[in-house]
């Protein structure tokens, strides 16, 4: 079989040698012969007769050769590509369409294969597992989601009798120097297991270990990522041993990570890895490393060779109630509430595999995509279609040709095979392009993913497996679109075609119709789902954060990066409070704690005191509430209005210490806390709740001494969808990191500008953590909703287009094929209005039945998409409307262009086509 | 020509082939005669399948081919015997021994 495709590459020179061995015999028989006593012309007659005809041995032999398929399959793929540079618009039409499909098809593939499948590049990813608490923690969150607390990873890497190993880690930014300016860097704090359980070498010096895990602030070494050392160091080979800065602490630099490890999160590449024990120093004013109640890692553990998943999750129940059990001695937890303190004991370990290591890239994105991948597979059904409707077209038009070829002697399978072939070649090309286009859709859908300071992992380049998957889709395509004509072509008759009068046969016509209903019904689908979703993203914007963003920018300091003090960092931020102030372009400023629409906010439950409420006794709120601590001012910035009692002035301030505490008591002075519209609605029922008071948390010694002194109407916290309880507190004297919201007047780049030259002014090495408008931030905050919008608009756009034109195609078949019986008409008197009608009626049955039969699939598929739409059900009855109105008319008026080219034929020109 | 003459069937005709070769390296057209005295006394031989029967057999290793000078002074392609060709030679001269003798067996029981 080798040999033979290596013959083919050969045959010029087998070819020459058959005829050199040929002629030698022939020569020799003719010279024999005429010995014998024949003359020439005779000899050479005979010698001819008796070898069987040159020609009949050459082609024996060249089959031997290259073998039969080989030849035919190569003859075939000629014939193919002859016939279609004959006809461009067929080829450039099926071949975008396929491209189209594939391409999308593989892009997306390419994200969902990098983001949800792929697995770490580390020993056995398999064995890796996420070890997360259910249930009530009672602790402090600091960080995103699965956390626990650092004592439980270091109690967790004492069951060796379940893993080989468990680490834990946490990704924050800081600031980070090489002796020049400090700039924010992704980093990724490890406990000294990280790599040695992850199995990952280093490139430079040595990685992070056990050793480098002991005290609090005794290991100030980090480990860079490679490409970090490529790009900031340029590869320097004495990057051993070389003094960095993190958040002004000294730091040695011991080793660089191999090239192939990005750290355990797709979606945020660390570029530092810094041992825990220095995460006071990497995280300021992060003191609670050893605290058990404060959780801010997520451990990750590899499970032993022979111990399943299950058998560890049950193993290590035990252990955790034990460690319950004593944390309830300890004296945080004692003073919890009697019902905390149940759900504390009833809680969990859950063990869950983690072959993909932890990402909120792919919590957040696998639903979409995979919502997206369906939606690009029934765009590929489409093109597939489109094109399987083209080849039949094409076949009955080549009716003739194929006839010719059976009554020559081929075979059924010989000519179902050049049919298939036909249209594999035509699938390749379109694979081609469509692997060629890939990388710019996937480019376009990465930067639809929110990113900031951490890069991701994600890249836009083609690789074997995509290669691969894109190949098989070409070749089940292909496969699909040309089965239907290929073995239509034997199934007909011979004679019964070749007897066929003037015009082209009806055969493959119900299967073109069957093609565009089915056509139609998907592009029901493709186009009600970007409806949907457009109406979503449309219903978003419309709703709003619930205050004002026009002009509105808003940036983050955190001064305590650049080493300030507590009370530096307020006289900082002072200053540049009031330097915004005074200046000429800004309208009002103040401070929040928490970011707005970041998707995370503080919360926590709140113990109020109202006499309309339980008759006074102290009542806890039944879910967490959002809180936030802002300055006077914070609501006239955001153009929020306070709609009952008052905004919080300078005394309220001066009467809090940092809220990230609970409140102590003292005794100057009231605290004043500021509540929503919906906190009045779920708590007090509507009525006033001025003068009520409350208390952080649920403690039973909580005591509810801050009292409500305005209700401000709703906005949004976490992002622009929820509406919440929120409780807003002055901000204190303390203030660590601060997010500024600021109103400027005139035009944005010059507003900026003097923002930026009074920070600079301020302290030029301030690092900025973010500096974006409101606008931008909600756009942000809506990627996903974006993402879908735009691109189901494009597949359903794209769909309906391909149904478009395949109407057409069938419409102008249909009129062609009944010209004779639409000029009898017309000849014996019938009105031109009703030639459209008899055109269009055909069209609309195929419309009405293609509506019909997408509608069911548009109800079963709904509910895929029901968790990613706002304010609009999968069934909305509007969108579907519009859609059906949009899509009948479009193909209506798709049928109206050959529906008119037969009312205007001439009777006569279409009797005479007999 | 003569009613006695009975088509050669393909695998007999590789193995007279391999049968001819086994004695020295022949090039196509003195096979084609040592085929020709064969079918003058019992079976007709095609000379038409005769070169795809050789290259059939080349490519399935059995024969090696080289251009060398041939007796007019031309230079022509020699066919020679390779080693796996002689192996199989040998089982064929085998297996139709062993069914020369079978059907002889038949033959001898019929006559009883």
């Amino acid at each position: 079989m080798i040999t033979q495709l290596a013959n083919w590459f050969r045959r010029k020179k087998l070819e020459s040698g058959l005829d050199r061995e040929l002629s030698y015999h022939l020569d020799r028989r003719i010279i024999d012969l005429e010995r014998s006593g024949l003359p020439t012309e005779e000899a050479r007659r005979q010698a001819l007769l008796e070898l069987g005809g040159v020609t009949q041995v050459q082609e024996e032999v060249r089959d031997i050769w290259l073998s039969r398929w080989l030849r035919d399959f190569v003859y075939d793929l000629r014939f193919s590509a002859r016939s279609f540079f004959r006809s461009p618009s067929f080829t450039a039409t099926t071949v975008l369409s396929l491209a189209l499909g594939i391409g999308a098809t593989t892009a997306l593939y390419s994200l969902i294969d990098q983001i949800v499948l792929r697995t770490l590049p580390v020993d056995h990813p398999e064995r890796l597992v996420l070890i997360d608490w259910i249930g009530f923690q009672n602790a402090e969150t600091l960080g995103t989601e699965n956390l626990m607390s650092y004592p439980i990873c270091r109690d967790l890497q004492q069951q060796t009798q379940f893993f080989d190993g468990v680490f834990c880690r946490a990704a924050t930014t800081m600031n980070f120097s090489t002796g020049g300016e400090p700039r924010l860097t992704a980093a990724e704090l490890v406990s000294g297991t990280y790599f040695s359980v992850l199995g990952v070498n280093p490139a430079q010096g040595r990685l992070l270990t056990m050793d480098d895990d002991q005290a609090p602030g005794s290991s100030p070494v980090v480990v860079l990522s490679n490409d970090f050392w490529q790009n900031q160091f340029g590869g320097a080979q004495d990057i051993v041993g070389r003094k960095v800065l993190v958040n002004q602490h000294p730091m040695t630099v011991v080793g660089v990570a191999a090239p192939t490890f990005h750290g355990v999160d797709v979606g945020e590449v660390p570029s530092v890895w810094i041992p825990t024990v220095m995460s006071a120093q990497a995280i300021p004013g992060f003191k609670t490393m050893l605290d058990r109640r404060t959780r801010w890692v997520q451990i990750l553990g590899r499970l032993k060779q022979n111990v399943s998943l299950a058998q560890a999750q049950t193993g290590l129940q035990p252990w955790f109630q034990a460690m319950l059990d004593e944390d309830t001695r300890r004296t945080n937890i004692s003073r919890t509430s009697a019902e905390n303190r149940r759900r504390f004991l009833a809680s969990t370990l859950a063990l869950t595999p983690a072959p993909q290591g932890h990402s909120v890239l792919r919590h957040d994105f696998s639903r979409p995509l995979w919502v997206l991948f369906v939606a690009t597979a029934v765009l590929l059904a489409l093109a597939c279609l489109n094109v399987a409707g083209l080849f039949l077209a094409r076949g009955s038009a080549r009716h003739r040709e194929i006839s010719t070829k059976l009554a020559l002697g081929a075979s059924r399978g010989r000519i179902g095979r050049q049919l298939l072939t036909d249209s594999v070649l035509l699938a390749f090309a379109g694979g081609v392009l469509g692997v060629a286009m890939a990388p710019i859709a996937v480019r376009a859908l990465i930067a639809f993913l929110p990113h900031d300071t951490a890069a991701n992992d994600l890249h836009a380049s083609v690789d074997i497996r995509l290669l691969l998957f894109a190949f098989f889709v070409s070749l089940v395509t292909g496969f699909l679109a040309g089965s239907v004509p290929a073995l239509q072509a034997g199934r007909k008759s011979l004679d019964c075609s070749l007897r066929e009068r003037g015009g082209t046969p009806s055969g493959g016509l119900a299967l073109r119709r069957a093609i565009v209903t089915a056509q139609i019904a998907f592009t029901l689908i493709l186009v009600i789902a970007a409806g949907l979703f457009v109406r979503t993203l449309h219903r978003l914007l419309a709703k709003g954060p619930g205050f004002e963003t026009s002009s509105l920018v808003s940036f983050g300091i955190r001064p305590a990066l650049n080493g300030y003090s507590d009370a530096e960092a307020t006289q900082l931020i002072r200053r540049i409070s009031e330097g915004l102030h005074s200046s000429g372009s800004t309208q009002a400023s103040s401070i929040a704690l928490v970011q707005l629409l970041l998707g995370g906010a503080w919360n926590n439950s709140l113990t109020i005191r109202a006499p309309t409420i339980q008759a006074g006794e102290r009542y806890i709120t039944d879910r967490e509430v959002q809180m936030n601590a802002v300055t006077p001012g914070f609501f006239a910035t955001l153009g929020a209005r306070i709609v009952a009692g008052r905004d919080f002035n300078e005394h309220d301030a001066l009467n809090v210490d940092a809220p990230h505490q609970s409140l102590p008591v003292s005794e100057s002075g009231q605290r004043a806390v500021i509540v929503n519209q919906a906190f009045v609605k779920r708590y007090f029922g509507g009525r006033n709740p001025l003068g009520a008071r409350v208390a952080m948390g649920a403690r039973p010694d909580a005591k509810p001494d801050s009292e409500i002194v305005g209700v401000v109407e709703n906005i949004s916290y976490r992002n622009v969808r929820e509406q919440w309880e929120q409780a807003y507190f002055p901000i204190g004297t303390k203030l660590s990191g601060s997010n500024f919201y600021v109103r400027f007047r005139g035009a944005p780049e010059s507003a900026f500008r003097s923002i930026r030259a009074i920070l600079r002014n301020v302290d030029p090495t301030l690092p900025i953590t973010y500096f974006r408008t409101l606008d931008e931030q909600i756009d942000r905050s809506l990627n996903t909703e974006r993402m879908l919008a735009a691109l189901s608009s494009s597949f359903g756009t794209v769909a309906l287009l391909l149904s478009l034109v395949g109407l057409y195609g069938v419409m102008s078949f249909v009129v062609t094929q009944r010209t004779r019986e639409i000029g009898i008409r017309l000849a014996l008197g019938a009105l031109p209005w009703s030639a459209i009608w008899l055109v269009l009626r055909d069209a609309l049955a195929m419309i009405l039945s293609g509506i019909g039969v997408g509608l069911p699939f548009v109800w079963a598929l709904g509910r895929l998409v029901e968790s990613q739409l706002y304010d609009v059900k999968p069934s909305d009855p509007a969108v579907i409307a519009i859609t059906i109105l949009v899509l009948g008319s479009a193909a209506l008026g798709a049928a109206l262009i050959p529906a008119y080219r037969a009312s205007g034929v001439n009777p006569t020109d279409a009797l005479r086509v007999e | 020509m003569s009613s006695s003459k009975f088509p050669i069937p393909q695998g007999t005709l590789d193995m007279l082939i391999l049968q001819i070769l086994s004695l020295e390296p022949v090039h196509g057209y003195g096979i084609a005669r040592r085929l020709d005295q064969v079918s003058r006394s019992v079976v007709q031989v095609n000379q038409g399948s005769l070169y795809p029967a050789l290259h059939r057999l080349e490519l399935k290793g059995w024969l090696r081919a080289e251009w060398k000078q041939s007796e007019t002074g031309r230079e022509a392609k020699f066919y020679s015997l390779t080693a796996s060709g002689r192996k199989q030679l040998t089982a064929e001269k085998h297996t139709w021994a062993r069914l020369a003798d079978a059907v002889q067996l038949i033959f001898n029981e019929g006559t009883r």
